[in-house]
């Protein structure tokens, strides 16, 4: 394999960034999508299949037809996909209104930081260990040359995330107060109140597969915690991932924990100003959180790209036949998996549990998730003492 | 050293959780409620000056529009009151169609209670499910009288029609899969620790409280105070029903909540002895073309599901139309009580009362 000259390697890593742009803006606009079937399912609300044959036009045509024809109209409004190309136009074509007395700097900055802060905490989170593919020969300049899993395999990759992660509260601090309106306010000052209360149990609870797998790199340590525990590291952390995944909840501000911008007392929250594509980038920013919780939930606690847990993957691959041997393998289709299925328990649960009360979360966060973390950290030092 | 200030904020008129338009003046100390008080008449039309200057049989269009959650009840409440005003004897059939009708407009209306009371504290599954099975009360109102929403499903000495065929079906369809269903929004919420946490204790109201500030309905009946007007005064067909008036003692959120679910179990059994015991027989009294007050004054109040609907009719000689007329409406007198139930509270408990008041500004601002 030929050693890449700096230009190479910058090309490369051009070409993973491109990589992971794509990953997160399929699977955000996806995940919006979802929600709404998902919801729509779970809460069985009528979809245009039931109720756009009193519409007029193409659509309201083909539904009383197919009706009439003793079948489920199944292009009705194509299933709802027009729906959301039509939410990203209306954000994106949107009136872009600024309130008269907003300071207009901070106004303007606050989702772009939310946003750039969702977004690079993807530079180091590795989907695959090692070598993702390889470039084939014929591809100008650096054809032959492998692309690995993950942008920067940093060895500091945990701090790196928890890091960039707690700056996008700056984004809804600022955002709740550069609005100068009330609503906004009360917004950010529950969400810095909240968010950093759950930064604590959150970084506690990822200390325990530090401790365990003795790294901050984050390749390593999701090869460590999936390959080196017994059934992943759901065995011994199982304790672990509940805290962590609930902190996840309430970093992203989603259900039960959706005090930042709570819609029936504070109207929109910190983002109660804002229209256009600057709530779009607020909006993208819950998602890809969501994104980046999830993936860490799923490395680290989950087994990451490795499919089965330990020891199974060893006792089934001979049984294998070939062209399925790369099920076996850590692969990053199965991180991937592992990704949508936490997006979707965050989904499931927005659909089945009411909202805290602000002092109840913070009562939560405080009395109940740190001791536990703190206890599971122990916990996760003794195994790393005289078990591993 | 820090400038220490109280900040007032508006809560509506144009606000998620204000169940229409009602606006609610803040004052906060941090997040914590210090001073509250609702401002209502966004909603105002005038709607007993408008009924003076109708007919008798007109008003009861307007009733509709009133609390339009529970058309029908605000409905017998009009007709009754202009049936005792004019001293008209209802025939027995009228009465008991009256009082189911009445009972599935309790159902519709806690169900639109329940989901958006549940929506406010954030489960926003509940109000969906509340709203499919609501969707059937409606679809009953439709068969029954032709309109969903605002009825206007009696008439002065009785109904208009005899109930449609194929309206037993449908009320024993819906019966059948009723307590279901009520289990199913109670799977969703009376054991969930979120929702007791949110509940439990919040916006109290003393029986005290309740009765000095004439609070009815479940809002008097979750304080422990067991006066229900089906049962203390009964009208239409309740004397001859059996049922039971819920009551709590705890006076919270939560008690509320309990107690209206157990009005709605208690309705489903009222629409069962109605649907066994109905009688056969006419469904109108004979009435004159036109009808002509004498001088008289007459107050009726009924059940509705917010509590007390009470109608205030006086009559002026050879009349038309009545020469007074007003509306002792429950969703007004029980928004007295927020005041009392939000201040030293949280900003989210006021939601969380508003809720369990279970308002409807049509009603409050008339």
């Amino acid at each position: 394999m030929p050693t890449p000259t700096l230009t190479q390697s910058i090309v490369i890593t051009l070409i993973q960034c491109l990589l992971v742009v794509i990953f997160v803006f399929v699977v955000v606009p996806l995940t919006v999508f979802a929600e709404r079937k998902v919801l729509g399912h779970l809460q069985q609300r009528l979809g245009s299949t039931r109720v756009a044959s009193g519409h007029v036009g193409f659509s309201g045509w083909m539904n009383r037809r197919m009706w009439k024809m003793g079948r489920v109209p199944v292009l009705s409004y194509w299933r709802g996909i027009p729906g959301l190309v039509g939410d990203v136009l209306k954000l994106i074509l949107k009136e872009d209104i600024m309130p008269a007395k907003a300071d207009k700097f901070v106004f303007f900055l606050a989702p772009s930081i939310s946003m750039v802060a969702a977004i690079i905490v993807f530079a180091a989170i590795s989907f695959v260990p090692g070598t993702f593919f390889t470039l084939p020969a014929w591809f100008p300049f650096v054809g032959g040359l492998p692309v690995s899993g993950g942008i920067a395999d940093i060895n500091v990759g945990l701090l790196w995330i928890l890091g960039v992660a707690t700056v996008g509260v700056y984004g809804i601090v600022l955002a709740g107060w550069s609005s100068n309106s009330k609503y906004p306010l009360l917004g950010g000052l529950r969400s810095a109140a909240q968010m950093v209360s759950y930064e604590v149990p959150l970084a506690l609870s990822l200390l325990a597969p530090v401790v365990l797998s003795a790294s901050l790199n984050f390749g390593e340590m999701a090869a460590r915690m999936a390959t080196g525990m017994p059934a992943w590291a759901l065995v011994p952390q199982v304790i672990g991932f509940l805290l962590y995944f609930t902190c996840g909840f309430a970093e992203t501000n989603r259900l039960p924990f959706d005090m930042p911008e709570a819609e029936n007392e504070l109207v929109a929250g910190f983002h109660t100003e804002y229209s256009g594509m600057k709530f779009g980038l607020f909006y993208l920013a819950e998602y890809i959180n969501m994104t980046v919780v999830s993936a860490l939930a799923s490395a680290f606690f989950l087994g990451g790209p490795w499919l089965l847990p330990f020891g199974l993957q060893g006792l089934l691959n001979p049984y294998l036949p070939g062209f399925l041997s790369w099920f076996g393998e850590p692969h990053a289709i199965f991180f991937v998996a592992k990704i949508i299925f936490l997006l979707f328990t965050y989904i499931w649960v927005r659909g089945t549990i009411p909202r805290y009360r602000y002092d109840q979360i913070m009562a939560v966060g405080w009395k109940y998730l740190i001791p536990v973390a703190l206890v599971n950290l122990l916990l996760a030092a003794a195994i790393r003492c005289f078990a591993v | 050293m820090f400038k220490n200030e109280e900040m007032e904020i508006n809560l509506g008129p144009q606000h998620p959780s204000t169940h229409g338009v009602l606006r609610v003046k803040l004052r906060l100390d941090g997040e914590t409620v210090t001073h509250c008080r609702p401002m209502i008449g966004y909603l105002h039309r005038g709607v007993e000056k408008i009924c003076e200057n109708q007919s008798f049989f007109q008003g009861q269009v307007w009733t509709d529009r009133m609390d339009y959650c529970s058309a029908v009840a605000n409905n017998l409440g009009w007709a009754e009151a202009n049936e005792k005003l004019f001293g008209i004897t209802v025939p027995r059939r009228a009465h008991y169609i009256r009082t189911l009708l009445n009972e599935f407009n309790r159902i519709a209306s806690h169900l639109i209670w329940l989901g958006t009371h549940a929506m406010d504290i954030g489960a926003l599954t509940v109000f969906l499910y509340a709203f499919r099975e609501r969707e059937d009360v409606l679809d009953i109102n439709e068969a029954f009288c032709g309109s969903r929403l605002t009825t206007t499903a009696f008439r002065i000495g009785g109904l208009r029609e005899d109930l449609p065929p194929g309206f037993e079906k449908m009320v024993h369809k819906f019966l059948a899969k009723f307590s279901d269903c009520l289990e199913e929004y109670e799977n969703l919420l009376t054991e969930n620790r979120i929702w007791k946490k949110r509940t439990v204790g919040v916006a109290r109201l003393n029986a005290e409280d309740a009765i000095a500030l004439g609070v009815t309905g479940p809002m008097l009946r979750a304080a422990g105070v067991a006066y229900d007007i089906r049962k203390a005064f009964p009208y239409a067909a309740y004397s001859e029903m059996d049922f039971e008036v819920p009551t709590r003692t705890e006076a919270d959120t939560y008690a509320r909540y309990q107690v209206r679910m157990a009005e709605m179990r208690q309705s489903a059994r009222i629409i069962q002895q109605c649907m066994d015991g109905m009688p056969e027989g006419p469904v109108m009294a004979k009435l004159p073309k036109i009808l002509r007050s004498e001088v008289n004054e007459v107050y009726h109040a009924t059940e509705s599901p917010k509590g007390e609907i009470g109608y205030y009719l006086v009559g002026e000689k050879g009349s038309l139309n009545p020469y007074r007329f007003h509306v002792r409406a429950p969703g007004f007198i029980n928004l007295q009580s927020l005041p009392k139930m939000a201040e030293g509270g949280l900003i989210a408990d006021v939601v969380a009362a508003i809720g369990s008041l279970d308002i409807v500004l049509g009603e409050i601002d008339r």
